[in-house]
């Protein structure tokens, strides 16, 4: 005898006294519940013994007739009363006997049938407590609260169901409230927002968008509003989130400018309409007039914002694009949009001293600036003449050694010899070296006996030329040395290491 | 040089296979669109692309031409057209014109837009505004992670800065939260977290949810990475702002590393070409030198090039069968090394010409002296002077932020009479400029009615200019509250030094800025990993002001064994510098740790200063 037909012949038999069995010895399922898929005694008996004639005998066909058997027995009793044979089981699925179980209310037994088969929860209880969750919003006479927490705690966190397509038949029943109360238990933000915004809670969309950190939804939720609500109120709503705020703002600032604009104007945020409006003066404005005006708008703004700095500095703006502006009738070439250093720079390469010392006084150009400006633009223009006259208009603000060195950037060793004597004593020894006067540079540095100094031009001697002042150097060290006993000599051939 | 990592320390995860699952998706996409097509691809994308997929990888997958997404339209005229782009809506109006244009015509070709790294709703509205969302399809290309080197990956977004910094955009902290979950799917589970800022935590909280919702995948893994730190930029501003003199930082500042690659100009590979160089651990003599204070590099390059004459030199008096050994083994790597060597010393002589002049040590001494918070006046009159002399916009911004973070603010005088000179200097538009610094805390002005303020400007009228810029200095010297001087004492960021740094064998990581700063990102990550949280940082968080922000996750594995992986992921959020990496690749070996950088770009100073800066289009 082979296993298959063992098997076939046990199952049979088992089938039988299930169902024999089964009509007379079944428990009151929906009562007590539990114990009652326990499969008859007598049934379990011959099932064992029957396994005993078989050795290498495959349990898994005998465990799942058995729960079929089990499943059969429940449903067929006379509480339920859905007698099935085994073929129209097989034929109609357990999903499909779930659903008519479903569909009859009668949750708790699908669910313990879902439990004692081991269906995946998706498939299996949190589908059915889906459905009782469903079914269960549909109680108009007991109150939302009770409602949401009974589902909650029949629900707790089961993976695989979802709040909002309860909350979503909550809401189809015309109970917004439990809807909004059993929105509140669904995890996943993205879940909330679309069943909200249906619900017209658009606002608690926003806040629930915005929680959940996902920017594209917050967007949604916005354009949402911007549809909904007039331009004011939406305006009012943003103001409170911050975050939403900034996210319209970028987007404002690509796409719709004007609304920025306004934002900006509802908030009475002076400081950012400011700012828009300078933007606008170089971005969008093309005329001069329109750009002083959308500078003088911004100005008031500024003010308004008390921001003096601001309204100043945007003053003179205007005033350096009018001078400009007559600059290039008068003169021709190209002032506009230059600053107003440049301006200046420009004016002196043209030659018109002048005008530049003028323009210099009205914007009140710093007097040290001004020479570093001067300086550098006469010296581009080598006009060394008028260079040298400058440097002794008055006494330089800025010491002479930018002279000496702006002169060497130009190459011109000549006229950078004539500022050398003028720099002052601090500044002596830098010049020199500048210059590639080493040995005058060790002259002032011993004179100084500044060991910084002594330093600085030992390690600008190069090769023999400048043996002989390496030499007195050394010397001079050895001198200074004596003279200060106690302090320990320094080997002399570590040259200072630049330490940057 | 170039120390060894401690026998123990761990090894290095592969990442290439996120270049693989990058590159793969990017082929699928483009299946999606069977046939010939041109590819549009945006500026910003192409080095990223370069890196994961070259041009005959996409013409194998039927890329016909290859078009840079720019302001002028291109004219193309294959019937199939697809735009590899950012999510940006400038992009989307680009492609909105192209369509539009198309239409005008009475063309009708396919279009097929790929986002990257993701799709954003702002751009799909755009694109329905504009009236061509039937036309197009949409797809998204999740490439946010793009290993830049053995322990490097960045998300390439340089404008995360800006956006969530200055704007207070937040879109990106999804995309930082999808590229964790990613690692951790492939490389994970991290056991323990800790981070501070409020980006940092609300990505770490984004990024939870997500391994919440899809959990299983990950467990019952061993963790090969113990700890992930994540850090926000704006929790220290000041590494970041000052000038970098490790050789690789130094190469960014000079020459600007551009997705791990450098273009060295002619003066430094002294031919008439310009040369695309790959820096990374694989290039042997960079990686020697990469983390060196840039005083040894010259050394060590002579060194190295004298040992290679001395190998070269060893043909001499070889036989014919030797020789051909040589030749055949030998020769290549040595010339691969010559050509390396060569390129690298006249990276270093250009360095040199651009640095060594006096003005670079001034500066480093200004930005060391802001540092160490002596001799305010000095360095105030020093970034005067920079302006005055037209030096760099950039630069001079820079220096006058470092003043005011380092300062708590600067003092309203300075911070007028500053502002006035740069504006005079480079234009009007820059009053954005300093609005936007302000708002993202870089540089603002000390709250008026501070006492001592107050005092002092009396003072100041009584006395001479000099004297009383002397007593400022005594008064800020005493009383100024400034985060920053108190965060520094606190965890000890100005290495108190007897005699010289011996930068030659840095003892700590001061080394990075020749001894005279602990960068303060890195000296919290230490002391945070030290501690194994944040017990007893309580006073810095504060001074951090993210009372609220700082977090530890401990393990919810076994603990023990997870304690002990020294595999650290450090993630910074809105970019980090080269230094700070050197830093911490000292630090890891000094302890026997690794670390693994995630950051959103590598930047620099200039690169902070321009994102804020105003510039006219």
């Amino acid at each position: 005898m082979n296993t298959g037909q063992t098997c076939r012949r046990v199952c049979s038999g088992l089938a039988w006294m299930a169902g024999l069995e089964g009509g007379d010895t079944g428990h009151g399922w929906t009562g007590s519940g539990g114990n009652s898929l326990l499969l008859p005694s007598g049934s379990s008996q011959a099932a064992s013994f029957g396994k005993c004639f078989l050795d290498r005998f495959p349990p898994d066909s005998f465990v799942r007739m058995c729960q079929d058997l089990r499943v059969l027995n429940a449903v067929r009793d006379y509480h339920i009363g859905i007698p099935l044979t085994y073929s129209q089981y097989k034929q109609l699925t357990i999903q499909v006997l779930l659903d008519r179980l479903v569909l009859r209310r009668l949750y708790p037994l699908a669910i313990q049938i879902c439990e004692y088969l081991r269906l995946p929860e998706v498939q299996g209880v949190s589908r059915i407590l889906a459905h009782w969750a469903c079914y269960k919003v549909q109680q108009k006479d007991v109150s939302d609260e009770d409602v949401a927490r009974a589902i909650n705690q029949k629900l707790g966190d089961t993976p695989g169901v979802s709040y909002s397509d309860i909350a979503a038949r909550a809401y189809g029943c015309g109970r917004t409230e439990l809807a909004i109360k059993l929105l509140e238990y669904e995890p996943r933000s993205g879940e909330q927002v679309p069943l909200l915004l249906k619900m017209k809670r658009s606002k608690l969309a926003l806040s629930k968008a915005i929680e959940s950190g996902d920017t594209d939804l917050v967007f949604t939720v916005l354009l949402h509003l911007k549809n909904e609500l007039n331009r004011g109120d939406f305006f009012m709503t943003l103001r409170n989130q911050p975050m939403a705020l900034s996210l319209y703002r970028q987007f404002c600032k690509y796409q719709e400018l004007e609304t920025l604009k306004d934002l900006y104007n509802q908030d009475d945020n002076h400081q950012e309409l400011g700012s828009f409006h300078i933007r606008a003066s170089y971005a969008a404005e093309e005329r001069i007039e329109g750009r002083v005006a959308a500078l003088q708008t911004a100005a008031d703004a500024f003010y308004k914002a008390k921001n003096e700095f601001a309204a100043k500095a945007t003053e003179d703006q205007m005033r350096l694009l009018r001078l400009q502006r007559r600059l290039e009738d008068e003169l021709g070439g190209r002032f506009l949009d230059l600053s107003l250093h440049d301006t200046v720079t420009t004016l002196i390469l043209g030659g018109h001293n002048k005008r530049a010392e003028q323009l210099a006084r009205d914007f009140r150009i710093p007097d040290k600036r001004l020479w570093w400006l001067k300086l550098t633009a006469l010296a581009d223009l080598e006009d060394w003449e008028e260079l040298e006259k400058f440097s002794k208009s008055k006494k330089s603000p800025i010491g002479y050694l930018p002279f000496v060195e702006i002169c060497m950037k130009q190459h011109n060793k000549y006229e950078a010899k004539k500022y050398t004597s003028r720099v002052g004593p601090e500044q002596k020894v830098k010049a020199l070296l500048l210059v590639g006067d080493v040995a005058q540079a060790a002259d002032v540095a011993i004179e100084h006996r500044n060991e910084a100094e002594l330093s600085l031009v030992l390690s600008h001697c190069t090769g023999a030329t400048d043996g002989a002042t390496a030499d007195k150097i050394q010397r001079a060290r050895a001198q200074a040395q004596k003279k200060m006993e106690g302090l320990e000599e320094e080997p002399l051939e570590t040259l200072p290491t630049e330490q940057w | 040089m170039a120390f060894p990592h401690r026998p123990d320390a761990p090894e290095l995860p592969d990442f290439s296979m996120l270049k693989r699952l990058a590159r793969d998706q990017l082929i699928y996409l483009l299946e999606q669109l069977p046939g010939k097509k041109d590819l549009f691809i945006e500026a910003d994308l192409m080095s990223p692309l370069d890196r994961i997929a070259n041009v005959s990888i996409l013409k194998q997958h039927e890329v016909d031409k290859l078009y840079k997404v720019e302001s002028k339209p291109a004219v193309s005229s294959s019937e199939q057209l697809c735009f590899l782009v950012r999510p940006r809506i400038k992009n989307m109006r680009y492609i909105a014109n192209l369509v539009n244009a198309d239409k005008l015509a009475g063309r009708t070709r396919k279009y097929k837009v790929i986002f990257s790294p993701q799709k954003f709703y702002a751009c799909e509205m755009v694109l329905e505004e504009e009236g061509i969302y039937g036309d197009v399809s949409c797809d998204e290309w999740a490439f946010s992670l793009l290993p830049l080197d053995v322990d490097l990956l960045s998300m390439e977004l340089p404008e995360f800065f800006r956006d969530y910094f200055l704007e207070g955009d937040q879109r990106w902290i999804n995309t930082v939260a999808q590229a964790l979950h990613l690692l951790s799917t492939l490389y994970g589970p991290f056991p323990n977290c800790y981070g501070i800022g409020r980006c940092a935590k609300m990505s770490y909280e984004l990024w939870r949810k997500l391994e919440d919702e899809e959990d299983g995948e990950t467990k019952g893994r061993r963790p090969e990475i113990g700890h992930i730190f994540l850090l926000d930029r704006d929790m220290d501003f000041v590494t970041a702002l000052c000038s970098q003199v490790v050789y690789e930082g130094l190469v960014d500042d000079t020459f600007r590393i551009k997705c791990g690659s450098v273009d060295f100009g002619p003066e430094v590979t002294s031919s008439d070409k310009s040369l695309k160089v790959l820096l990374n651990a694989e290039d042997k003599v960079f990686n020697e030198i990469r983390n060196e204070h840039f005083s040894n590099v010259f050394g060590f390059l002579s060194q190295k090039a004298r040992n290679l004459q001395a190998q070269y030199d060893r043909r001499r008096g070889m036989d014919i069968k030797q020789m051909k050994n040589f030749v055949s083994q030998e020769l290549k790597g040595l010339k691969q090394e010559h050509r390396l060597l060569s390129l690298h010393i006249g990276a270093c002589e250009s360095i040199m010409k651009k640095k060594t002049k006096q003005d670079f040590q001034e500066l480093i001494k200004t930005e060391h002296a802001l540092l160490e918070g002596f001799n305010i006046r000095e360095s105030t009159s020093y970034i005067e002077e920079h302006i005055d002399r037209q030096v760099s916009p950039i630069e001079s911004l820079r220096l006058m932020c470092l003043l005011s973070i380092t300062e708590n603010g600067l003092i309203p005088k300075d911070y007028r009479s500053l502002k006035t000179q740069y504006l005079q200097s480079y234009g009007p538009e820059h009053l954005l400029t300093f609005s936007n610094l302000r708002r993202a805390g870089l540089l603002t002005e000390q709250a008026p009615g501070d006492t001592l303020t107050a005092v002092e400007s009396k003072v100041s009228k009584l006395v001479t200019d000099k004297a009383a810029g002397k007593i400022t200095d005594a008064f800020s010297s005493l009383a100024k509250r400034s985060n920053f001087r108190a965060i520094s004492k606190k965890l000890n960021l100005i290495p108190r030094v007897d005699g010289e740094y011996d930068l030659k064998v840095p003892r700590d990581m001061a080394y990075v800025f020749s001894g005279a700063y602990v960068p303060l990102s890195c000296r919290i990550i230490e002391q945070v990993l030290e501690r194994r949280s944040w017990q007893g940082l309580d006073e810095v968080v504060r001074l951090l002001n993210c009372s609220e922000l700082a977090f530890t996750d401990m393990t919810r594995e076994d603990k023990a064994s997870s304690e002990s992986l020294r595999l650290i992921l450090v993630v910074f959020l809105g970019g980090c510098t080269f230094s700070e990496i050197s830093a911490l690749r000292f630090l890891g070996r000094e302890k026997g740790y690794r670390f693994i950088f995630l950051t959103t770009a590598v930047t620099n100073s200039a690169r902070l200063m321009e994102a804020m800066s105003e510039v006219k289009a």
